[in-house]
């Protein structure tokens, strides 16, 4: 409940931060989106990627070069 | 049996042999999509005109006069793409001659229309589109699969023998598995893409739908502007991840794609590895947020807050979404992307393909794209991306081939391999064809039987 609460004191400042229009139903939708993939977002935002390098100038036909 | 119930390879043969007239094909085609499509609404636009001056205008090339069908997310010099959505935020559409059209058009082949497609490629299901969903044949109140949501339909539904999808997050592979045909996700940037509407993107591909893998490897042959060999795979090594892709399948799923793995590996002569690949759950989210990236330098408050009311609930309310979604956690999915390449490399040393089933349990209701798996309900969204999307994450080829029924529903099981790998992913799924008599391409729906 507490990461629900969170995603919406977010969504409702993101919103009108940015002015962006959504009437309750989308907020709805919004929220049910997010719910599936929170757990994955968290993960992504809190995992130690502190030693991962970039790909420089990354070629998605080939293998990753080094 | 009718010239448009053959093998595209065979249609092709037959118009050079002079045993197929390609005029007749045409007419036969267009009067099959008339006769079908009010059912499977796999089609959105004909243009018979259009139609007769490629055919007579054709070149000798491996397709010449052979009717297909292209995705709705390409433009035709005659007809300008909708991505199946009433507007796109902040893209002007035209007509043009696009990269798959130019393939299709230069190989001979006739493009008999143009197919539906979920709004915006944005779903799995196909549940979703400006025209209204496509139905799948197998069963009309069963999704089709999404995004390829037409040709998928347009192809199990006899109306084509091939038909051009485009796979962003999985979007060939999930209709081919939902509508038991075989679909390439081709190698990042091998296939034609000229002319997309996301001219940056470093997911989607162009690729085909078909029957079976060689008609797949004749039409994937055209958008790649070069032949795909084939040959016969020998001592392959088969990587298995148990967790979550097989454990968290429907029982009729695992049951045929376990059936089908010991097949292949009996056909190959081969062994299957059991292997890890790390970093697993945040494969998801960063192939999510690494995909929305491509598409968000549009998403402006004046372009949302200006989305036509035409356009789904779904898609208006997920794009104001993607609109706000951080940019740190989209920074962080491009390392983790950087971090999975590798480790996808280095899982390629070891073994020549992976295997998972392509999607974790069969086609739902279109009024309700909710999965059954063993770890529960599941939205079919959620529980197909996390089958589909490493390949566009990382840009390595997929196929999904066809194995089994459940609930007389397709079954499906999917091979990854190495970058460059596409002809052995085929080679290998005619070896599974071979190891089952060719059993599970053979079926068709029902009511087409």
């Amino acid at each position: 409940m507490e990461a629900a609460s969170a995603f919406q004191n977010y969504l409702q400042s993101a919103l009108e931060t940015f002015g962006i229009e959504a009437d309750e139903e989308e907020r709805a939708v919004m929220a049910g989106v997010w719910s599936i993939y929170e757990p994955g977002m968290e993960l992504l935002r809190d995992v130690d990627l502190d030693g991962v390098q970039h790909e420089r100038r990354p070629d998605l036909s080939k293998a990753p070069e080094g | 049996m009718s010239g448009l119930d053959q093998a595209l390879r065979d249609q092709a043969a037959g118009i050079a042999s002079g045993e197929l007239d390609p005029g007749e094909l045409l007419d036969e085609c267009l009067a099959r999509i008339e006769e079908r499509n009010p059912e499977l609404n796999a089609v959105v636009a004909t243009f018979p005109e259009e139609s007769r001056r490629m055919l007579e205008e054709a070149p000798a090339g491996p397709l010449r006069g052979v009717p297909v069908m292209i995705k709705d997310e390409w433009p035709l010099p005659w007809r300008a793409e909708t991505v199946g959505a009433a507007s796109v935020p902040g893209v002007q559409l035209k007509p043009g001659e696009s990269g798959p059209y130019r393939a299709l058009r230069d190989a001979g082949a006739v493009l008999a229309g143009v197919a539906n497609m979920h709004e915006l490629g944005s779903s799995s299901t196909g549940n979703t589109s400006v025209y209204g969903a496509a139905h799948n044949p197998w069963d009309l109140a069963r999704c089709p699969g999404g995004s390829s949501s037409g040709p998928g339909a347009a192809v199990a539904g006899g109306l084509v023998a091939g038909a051009v999808g485009a796979d962003g997050l999985g979007s060939v592979r999930y209709p081919a598995a939902y509508c038991g045909l075989t679909g390439l996700k081709p190698t990042f940037g091998r296939s034609a893409m000229e002319g997309h509407h996301i001219a940056n993107t470093e997911t989607i591909v162009s690729g085909p739908l078909c029957r079976d893998a060689a008609d797949c490897r004749l039409l994937a042959s055209v958008l790649f502007g070069e032949e795909l060999p084939a040959a016969v795979p020998r001592a392959l090594r088969i990587g298995v991840i148990r967790d979550p892709f097989w454990e968290d399948s429907a029982p009729g799923v695992l049951e045929a794609c376990e059936a089908a793995l010991e097949s292949l590996r009996g056909e190959v002569d081969g062994e299957v590895v059991e292997v890890e690949l790390p970093d697993q759950d945040l494969i998801l989210p960063a192939a999510l947020l690494v995909a929305q990236s491509e598409e968000v330098a549009h998403l402006t408050p004046a372009n949302v807050n200006a989305l036509s009311p035409e356009l789904g609930l779904i898609n208006r309310s997920v794009l104001k979404l993607r609109a706000i979604v951080p940019a740190t956690l989209t920074a962080r999915a491009f390392l983790v992307r950087a971090q999975v390449r590798r480790n996808l490399a280095e899982l390629f040393e070891r073994v020549d393909l992976l295997a998972w089933p392509t999607v974790p349990a069969v086609a739902p209701p279109l009024t309700e794209p909710v999965v059954e798996l063993p770890s529960g309900p599941a939205s079919a969204d959620a529980a197909n991306a996390r089958h589909g999307v490493l390949a566009n994450l990382t840009g390595v080829p997929g196929v999904s081939i066809p194995v089994g029924l459940d609930d007389g529903m397709p079954v499906a099981l999917q091979l990854l391999g190495a970058w460059g790998s596409d002809a052995l992913l085929l080679d290998a799924a005619e070896a599974l064809e071979r190891a089952t008599d060719r059993e599970f391409v053979e079926l068709r729906p029902a009511a087409l039987a």
